[in-house]
């Protein structure tokens, strides 16, 4: 069951403040919410716009909406012109440990792969492209960026989270112009929400190792004032070797994150938070007897290792202004991230400090059918690495502009439209332009169009750690005095996509279906080739590179509590490596999902998921027998299931037991050259499937009002 | 590609069959009662009473302080239906809730002494 204490923002007020005075006697609670699309909380926004009642009283004051229903754990949007995937709590819930990469199990739109072997890390993948393609945003700050694109997802704990809106194609212009495949937006615990406990906590164990326990406590100093703090501990202390090739399946490991956040709700329309953030994790992994630090040569253990800190400043100051549906916001953030990291005798140190501003105005013009919203951003990245013994250091200073018209022609038909102008220093500047299209033939059917480009640097290193768990060469084709970044072009994709969303009622409950489309062009990519099985190779993309991604899902609730959900989704990524356009390796063609959710009156929860992942192409790989390399071959295709059950008590207390991976499906020689890892051919980096065998977890969160 | 399409028209087909089957069904009334509750609070407790064996749909409206019920008359009546909901503490204009079962509501639901005008 979820609750939505929801107030009415400049989106969804139309009827009222068409004929309202604008009312400096609305409650703290309304006002909050007005700066929503601004501020903070779209997440909210969204579902308002869908189930809200729109209520006034006799004196025209706004009044806050308490929405409190059944509802699905994944809500598609009806109202917006962007398609956004609603993912709540309860859903989050259903895979029970889990920082951000971890959450995305139970997500048929998102698929969750190992990068590697050695290092444990999951990147994710949307649309067939690969995580660092996703713009990943803390309510709408881009966070995982840069050197953290594909570690930065463990650095949020799911305890941290209130929910998520998963948006798939090009997004919004006020965000930046770098999400190519889609933007996951996440929402944190807020302070100020009377509906949320007081203090939270959460114990883990997998019968894998893995102990984690997590804290959540708000302070609700006054109606004004507001804080929280949010730490998390996690710990894989037991080493396994399933597979018996003699390497850790994952590695030992130590992580740390803390958080607190303030928020100001002051008079006139005045709104200010802010937060600040710290993750420490240490990784150590590789062969069974490495020892920390323990010296790389042949005839010694091959070892992983990986420190990382990383420190981080958020702040937003939005002002309401007295004209009806116009507010200021301001978002700032501030990055510090290093990484130090080991694969072998493979040394990779990286530095980033990175710095965000983003400007928003919204007003309306004439009436809240038309919606201005325009600003200025910079966006500053330094970037200090250390690969093999060579140094790249780069600079990126990108100031820009944007605005964005959102019309409403009646609840039939809406559109978004945006443009933004960038100066970038090394690349000059250029110009991103946005389009979103929604159209509403009847009240349950939504279709929505959109297309757009993105633009962004690559970091090879960072994006790429995997193959570093390989002793393939690193070879970057750059041009010849190039100033670029590691001599390489920007990314360029252009990404237009299509979708349909029925909802029905069916013998008095609900149901949706829901077909999307998107096809994603690169005009310039960085190619990551792995053809040649003894090297990885970056180049500017000469020739096609395109995705292909469509996906069909039907939700119902099949009888009473029981919700029912399958889905099947299907890729053509094809990139051109050298002069050859092939399909790019380890991506799964094809996956099915059905996933069942059961919940009895006493509070009991059951929750399966079972998937089909097809086979995934995997380029000609080191031959240990001969010296030659392998033909290349199609992974095989595999099941997987996960299962919870859960009980609450009073609201306070919840005990959860669960599985996951429950076939034991697992890659029987992960590693080509397991036996001589400081030979030619080793290689860690070729995974298509899990690597650990099944895991059996329980623990409990406890709930303080 | 083949395979997406026998996928997708095998949901689009298994919809449309159940959607056809739901209409045949003439065994269903829908009746609305005053019931006496709060807030959004008191709403899930309400609608998960009435939700007694033979009901097909049950919304309470938290303003009218009215719900909604749709079910099959051979399998259940008003009266059972109210008398599970008054069992959780909510009477009806058919079924007083008895005081003990009133007193185990949460404060905000208590609707004889508070409201939750906030």
């Amino acid at each position: 069951m979820q609750t939505t204490t929801s107030c009415l923002n400049a989106a969804n007020i139309k009827p009222i403040l068409a004929n309202t005075k604008n009312d400096t006697s609305m409650g703290t609670i309304s006002k909050k919410l007005l700066l929503g699309s601004i501020m903070a909380m779209p997440y909210a926004d969204a579902i308002a716009q869908d189930s809200t009642v729109v209520k006034s009283d006799s004196t025209k004051k706004l009044k806050e909406v308490t929405v409190k229903f059944r509802r699905a754990s994944t809500q598609i949007s009806m109202l917006d012109p962007m398609k956004r995937e609603l993912i709540s709590q309860r859903e989050l819930l259903k895979a029970a440990c889990c920082n951000l990469s971890e959450s995305f199990e139970t997500t048929p739109s998102v698929d969750v792969a190992f990068t590697d072997a050695v290092s444990g890390y999951k990147q994710i993948q949307m649309l067939g492209l690969a995580g660092p393609y996703t713009l990943i945003t803390r309510e709408n700050i881009p966070d995982t960026r840069g050197l953290a694109a594909v570690t930065g997802l463990t650095f949020t704990p799911g305890t941290f989270i209130e929910g998520m809106q998963l948006s798939k194609g090009t997004g919004s212009v006020v965000n930046g112009y770098e999400s190519v495949a889609g933007q996951i937006n996440v929402e944190w615990r807020k302070p100020f929400e009377d509906k949320e406990e007081k203090l939270h906590l959460n114990l883990y164990q997998s019968s894998q190792g893995r102990t984690e326990g997590n804290i959540v406590y708000r302070n609700k100093l006054s109606d004004k004032l507001s804080t929280n703090i949010l730490l998390h501990g996690k710990s894989q202390w037991l080493k396994l070797d399933n597979n018996n090739d003699g390497f850790l399946d994952q590695p030992l490991d130590k992580q740390f994150v803390g958080a607190n956040r303030w928020f100001w709700f002051g008079p006139k329309g005045w709104e200010v938070q802010g937060g600040v953030k710290a993750a420490f994790v240490q990784n150590t992994g590789g062969q069974w007897n490495y020892e920390r630090n323990g010296e790389q040569i042949t005839g010694k253990p091959w070892g992983f290792q990986l420190n990382t800190e990383r420190v981080e400043g958020w702040a937003k100051i939005g002002k309401m202004f007295s004209k009806p549906g116009t507010s200021m916001g301001l978002q700032l953030a501030g990055v510090y991230h290093n990484q130090d990291a080991k694969y072998g005798s493979t040394n990779y140190l990286g530095t980033q400090r990175s710095f965000y501003a983003n400007l928003i105005y919204q007003t309306i013009l004439g009436n809240t059918n038309h919606i201005l919203k325009g600003g200025l951003s910079t966006l500053v990245d330094n970037y200090d690495e250390t690969f093999r013994l060579t140094n790249y250091k780069r600079n990126e200073i990108v100031p820009g502009a944007f605005a964005e018209y959102a019309y409403t022609h009646s609840t039939k038909f809406n559109l978004v439209a945006g443009i933004r102008g960038d100066y970038h220093n090394i690349f000059g500047v250029f110009a991103t332009p946005r389009l979103h299209v929604r159209y509403a033939p009847f009240k349950k059917t939504v279709l929505r169009a959109s297309v757009g480009r993105a633009q962004r640097t690559a970091n090879i290193f960072a994006e790429n750690m995997g193959y570093m768990a390989s002793n393939r060469s690193f070879m970057v084709q750059s041009a010849a005095g190039s100033a670029n970044p590691y001599g390489l072009n920007p990314e360029v994709a252009w990404n237009s996509g299509v979708n349909l969303t029925q909802k029905f009622v069916l013998d008095y409950r609900d149901g949706a279906v829901s077909v999307d489309y998107y096809y994603t062009h690169f005009q310039n990519q960085v190619v990551v080739d792995v053809e040649d099985a003894h090297s990885v190779q970056f180049y500017n993309l000469n020739g096609l590179s395109f995705a292909n991604s469509l996906q069909a899902q039907a939700d119902y609730e099949l009888i009473h509590n029981l919700d029912l959900r399958l889905a099947y989704r299907w890729y053509d990524v094809r990139t051109s490596y050298g002069n050859t356009l092939k399909e790019r390796p380890l991506v799964a063609a094809h996956r099915a999902f059905a996933n069942i959710g059961y919940e009895t009156r006493n509070k009991w929860k059951f929750d399966y998921t079972v998937q089909w992942i097809g086979s995934k192409r995997i380029p000609s790989l080191h031959s240990h027998h001969g010296g030659g390399v392998t033909s290349e071959s199609y992974s095989p295709s595999f099941w997987q299931m996960n299962a919870q059950i859960s009980k609450s008590w009073n609201d306070k207390l919840e005990v959860y037991l669960g599985g996951e991976n429950l076939t034991n499906y697992m890659m029987h020689d992960p590693i080509v050259g397991a036996g001589n890892p400081y030979n030619v051919g080793f290689d860690a980096s070729m995974i298509w499937g899990p690597i650990m065998g099944a895991n059996i977890y329980g623990g409990f969160r406890y709930k303080l009002r | 590609m083949k395979q997406i399409i026998i996928i997708l028209s095998i949901i689009f087909s298994a919809v449309s069959v159940t959607a056809q089957d739901s209409k045949d069904t003439k065994d269903v009334v829908t009746k609305t009662y005053k019931v006496d509750g709060n807030c959004g609070m008191c709403k899930k407790r309400i609608e998960e009473a009435a939700f007694v064996k033979g009901v097909k749909k049950a919304d309470w409206d938290k303003d009218k302080h009215t719900l909604t019920v749709i079910y099959k008359p051979s399998k259940t009546n008003d009266e059972t239906i109210l008398k599970s909901v008054a069992k959780a503490g909510h009477s009806s204009e058919l079924v007083k809730a008895e005081d003990a079962d009133y007193n185990k509501l949460p404060e905000c639901c208590q609707y004889k002494t508070n409201t939750c005008e906030h």
